[in-house]
């Protein structure tokens, strides 16, 4: 028995002498930040016999949303987890969203499967700290000019070997993706031996975030190659890339799955690569191939389909239920629910230089932003699993600046002595009106239950203070092929990333209108924040950028920001090893394994 | 159903024979009226669509309010709670005002639609039976490549074309209306184009227009009729079924379809919020269908015998 804290001591001693049931124990050794499974191993070591009530118990998995801390194990089942993990089985995951092409050079959103089949030179441990993931080991120069990756050949799906010179092809050739800009102080790839070295522009504190992402996930650049008819000449540019079948029907990479199946709109399937060397990931408790046969990705895009699908027993998993079916899965004694702060946002674009009458003018779009009642919105559309955003950022970003708080708050007094300082007069038909022009602009949404309502909210709210919003609901292709265009004045955008101020700065910089820079804004100040974010040496320079950053987005409103949702994962408590936390997107699947 | 036996048919037959006998010596309005009151499924259908019509028409004046007022403080209210008749939505909009409004956009549409299938069927399917030849091969091809178009799809090209929204709806609805209807006027047409009347009226020298006006749309224009209110049905389920998948209605402005829509991701909350709604299509479709029913059996007792077995 480990030596305990007094207050863990405490609650051991009531356990002892029975004035606690194993379940009481549980829930009071969560709540003293005890993870279950080091609970479990408490009560194995003080001779406890197993209670069957525990394996039924309701787990301790969703307390406050906001705060990463509460992502502490569930694991309320210690007696399977005892016997060591089940071999084999098909995990079926419900995804609230489409698959995404399994090719990360040109995809335009990566989802769970980039998990599953890829690996990331680094990745991200649950203590936020990047570790190793393809690589053995890493190292910065003093200087910050020089990341050294040390790298081992390694085979991939198709059998052949992946060297340090096919991951520094692959960094060159991914340079030209649309996201690659994310990491634009890294100026070129060497190799050094066993070793890829990333040369810096400038010493910058984010080099690491980019890379653990999907878009910077590892393929056989050889395979990548040879089926996409990639030339040199046209780069990503060319016709070749755009008919490749790399991503859709070949996938070629080093992760322990193997993609078997991808039908848009349905599925994605992959299967367990028994070859599989390993994984350097230090935080993974299986280092050889999965315990899984295969996993299944079923799309579930109806909202309130999700929940009703898993209690059903259709999928073993789930990635974000509908908010309203939370309470109902957290009593349920079979499902495990996670809850995180998510790293993404609603916002709505204001085009600036189509519609200069209307959005040209800051304190337009300062009385429309006091308009919004967010926090009205997160209790309604969320049920109060998420935040209001007054800037940019979620609000359990390590940089958020509570400043931000300050500006954007939700006043119809001010909105309206706002607008009608800024010489919008009422109409007679409740509409403003400037120089003849009424205050009454399209706004478009994408075709999805939250962001439709989201949109109908704030319409209605513009509305009190006199602006018409007309809400256009439109498919998800039309959003972005109209977005940014000419002739569409204001749109809702959900982002989703899990470093904000890496892809918020791609909103509204002034090298990226029009798209996704759709607001067409162009605000010095942001730029310079950019910039000065993208200089930053020092964690400390990181901060004062961010802030920066924040202060200017929230006082000139390139784009107006709503809410921040949460992020909700579910497992049937037969799943085991599947541990969603708050740094990644995505869960892995090294460990995971299903109870026979 | 009971069989036919030959003193059934002869009291119907003296029954018909009385009735017209009577009809004589009364008006035509006291005819229509009594001709209501016999036909049952004609009495349900204009009840029910009288209250349904009344709903939409006055209930927003009765209950007042404004149908885009959101209330965060009371949302997913169910029916008969404190100041929400019939509860309120995920946005704490008051269900009752949006119902209403929901079936004068449904029956907006319905009438848009009909009237647009209705005049256009009846102009190209006359011309297209009478003038026969190419003008009849034109027609009957551009109608039947019509008709052969799955609604839904229509109304996406329409939607791609013109944007999503009420107007995308009633043409796409109407254009695959009108090639239905079309295509039975110009069936009826060529039948009677057969007719001795028809033959006589061209051997007496009267214009085609003349023909048409005075002898064929009098004749077609009671199956015509019994037709466009089934496609009234048609309409009404096609605006909700577009509108359920995002085509038609765009928000604040409230649909049937987009209330069910909306509702049904809050089920295991408050099911009254497409329930609701839910009902009001099922009385408005019920209402339409009985009034189709009964003035087909009003313009072709035939087919009321048959029903019967009396032929």
């Amino acid at each position: 028995m480990t030596e305990n804290s007094p207050e863990i001591q405490s609650i051991l001693d009531e356990y002892q002498q029975k004035r606690l049931n194993r379940r009481q124990f549980l829930k009071k050794v969560g709540a003293a930040g005890i993870g279950a499974t080091a609970a479990a191993a408490i009560l194995a070591s003080c001779g406890d016999d197993d209670d069957p009530v525990a394996t039924t118990a309701p787990p301790e998995t969703t307390a406050a949303p906001a705060a990463p801390e509460t992502t502490a194990a569930p694991e309320t089942t210690a007696a399977p987890e005892d016997m060591g993990p089940t071999k084999g089985g098909t995990l079926r995951e419900g995804y609230n969203r489409d698959v995404s092409k399994h090719d990360p050079i040109t995809t335009n959103w990566y989802d769970p499967a980039f998990f599953a089949i890829y690996e990331a030179i680094v990745t991200v441990s649950p203590d936020g700290e990047f570790v190793p993931q393809y690589c053995t080991d890493f190292s910065v120069s003093d200087d910050g000019l020089e990341y050294r990756f040390t790298v081992e050949d390694r085979p991939s799906h198709s059998g052949g070997m992946i060297t340090a010179a096919d991951v520094a092809e692959f960094y060159r050739i991914q340079k030209f993706s649309f996201i690659a800009s994310l990491a634009s102080p890294i100026s070129h790839y060497e190799v050094d031996g066993n070793q890829v070295v990333a040369k810096m522009n400038n010493a910058w504190v984010g080099t690491l975030g980019p890379l653990a992402t999907g878009y910077w996930r590892l393929a056989n650049i050889n395979t990548w190659k040879e089926v996409g008819g990639y030339e040199e000449e046209t780069a990503l540019g060319g016709d070749s890339v755009v008919a490749s079948v790399y991503g859709t029907e070949i996938v070629d990479a080093t992760g322990p799955f193997t993609h078997e199946e991808w039908v848009p709109g349905s599925h994605s399937y992959v299967k367990r690569w028994d070859d599989y060397p390993g994984s350097n990931v230090p935080y993974f408790e299986n280092k050889g191939p999965a315990h899984l046969d295969a996993i299944r990705w079923t799309v579930i895009t109806e909202a309130g389909q999700r929940a009703t699908q898993l209690e059903n027993g259709d999928i073993d998993t789930l990635l974000n239920p509908a908010h309203q079916d939370l309470a109902r899965l957290e009593e349920n004694p079979d499902l495990t629910v996670y809850r995180h702060a998510e790293w993404s946002g609603y916002f709505m674009f204001m085009n600036r230089e189509n519609f200069p009458e209307i959005f040209g003018d800051v304190e337009t779009r300062r009385g429309l932003s006091h308009a919004v009642d967010r926090e009205g919105m997160v209790q309604a559309l969320l049920f109060g699993n998420g935040a209001a955003t007054y800037g940019p950022f979620p609000t359990t970003d390590r940089f958020y600046d509570p400043a931000v708080e300050a500006l954007n708050n939700y006043d119809v007094a001010e909105a309206n002595r706002v607008l009608d300082a800024a010489g919008w007069s009422m109409g007679s038909d409740g509409v403003r009106e400037r120089d003849g022009v009424p205050l009454q602009f399209e706004f478009m949404v994408e075709n999805e239950s939250l962001q439709t309502a989201i949109a109908t909210a704030a319409a209605a709210q513009f509305a009190q203070v006199g602006a018409q919003a007309d809400v256009n609901v439109v498919d998800r292709a039309v959003w972005f092929e109209r977005a940014g265009g000419p002739e569409v004045a204001a749109g809702l955008f959900m982002w989703l990333w899990p470093i904000p101020i890496d892809v918020l700065t791609l909103f509204c910089a002034s090298y990226t209108i029009p798209v996704p820079n759709w607001s067409h804004a162009n605000e010095p100040r942001i730029d310079q924040a950019i910039a000065d974010w993208q200089n930053a040496g020092t964690v400390e320079a990181a901060a004062k950028a961010q802030s920066d950053f924040q202060m200017a987005w929230a006082e000139t409103l390139p784009n107006m920001s709503f809410i921040n949702q949460n992020s909700t994962f579910v497992k049937n408590n037969r799943v085991h090893g599947w541990a969603p936390f708050v740094w990644l997107l995505y869960p892995y699947y090294n460990d995971t394994w299903i109870e026979a | 159903m009971k069989a036919a036996t030959p003193q059934s048919y002869l009291a119907e037959w003296n029954q018909r024979l009385l009735d017209f006998e009577e009809s004589q010596h009364i008006s035509a309005f006291r005819r229509g009226i009594r001709n209501l009151v016999r036909n049952r499924l004609l009495l349900s259908g204009v009840i029910l669509a009288v209250l349904v019509v009344g709903a939409g028409l006055i209930g927003p004046i009765i209950i007042g309010g404004d149908y885009e007022l959101i209330n965060f403080s009371n949302i997913h209210a169910t029916p008969f709670s404190e100041g929400a008749l019939l509860g309120t939505d995920h946005l704490g909009r008051d269900t009752a005002i949006r119902l209403f409004v929901a079936i004068r956009v449904s029956l907006a549409v319905a009438v848009g639609v009909t009237g647009l299938a209705l005049v256009a069927g009846l102009a190209i399917g006359t011309v297209s039976g009478f003038r026969g030849g190419w003008t009849d091969r034109s027609f009957s091809g551009v109608m039947d490549f019509i008709w052969g178009f799955p609604l839904i799809l229509v109304a996406v090209l329409f939607a791609g074309g013109l944007g999503e929204g009420l107007l995308s709806v009633i043409l796409a609805v109407g254009l695959v209306n009108m090639a239905a209807i079309a295509r039975v006027v110009r069936g009826e047409v060529l039948a009677l184009s057969e007719r001795e009347f028809i033959e006589a009226a061209r051997a007496g020298g009267l214009s085609n227009w003349r023909i048409i006006r005075k002898h064929l749309l009098p004749n077609i224009l009671a199956p015509a009729l019994v037709l466009a209110s089934y496609y009234v049905a048609v309409a009404i389920i096609a605006e909700a079924a577009l509108s359920f998948i995002g085509l038609g209605a765009q928000p604040p402005l409230p649909s049937l379809g987009q209330m069910v829509a909306e509702g049904r991701n809050f089920l295991q909350l408050n099911h009254w919020e497409t329930t609701v709604p839910g009902l009001a299509l099922v009385v408005m479709v019920l209402s339409v269908s009985l009034i189709g029913d009964g003035l087909r059996d009003v313009f072709d007792p035939r087919l009321r015998h048959e029903a019967k077995g009396l032929d």
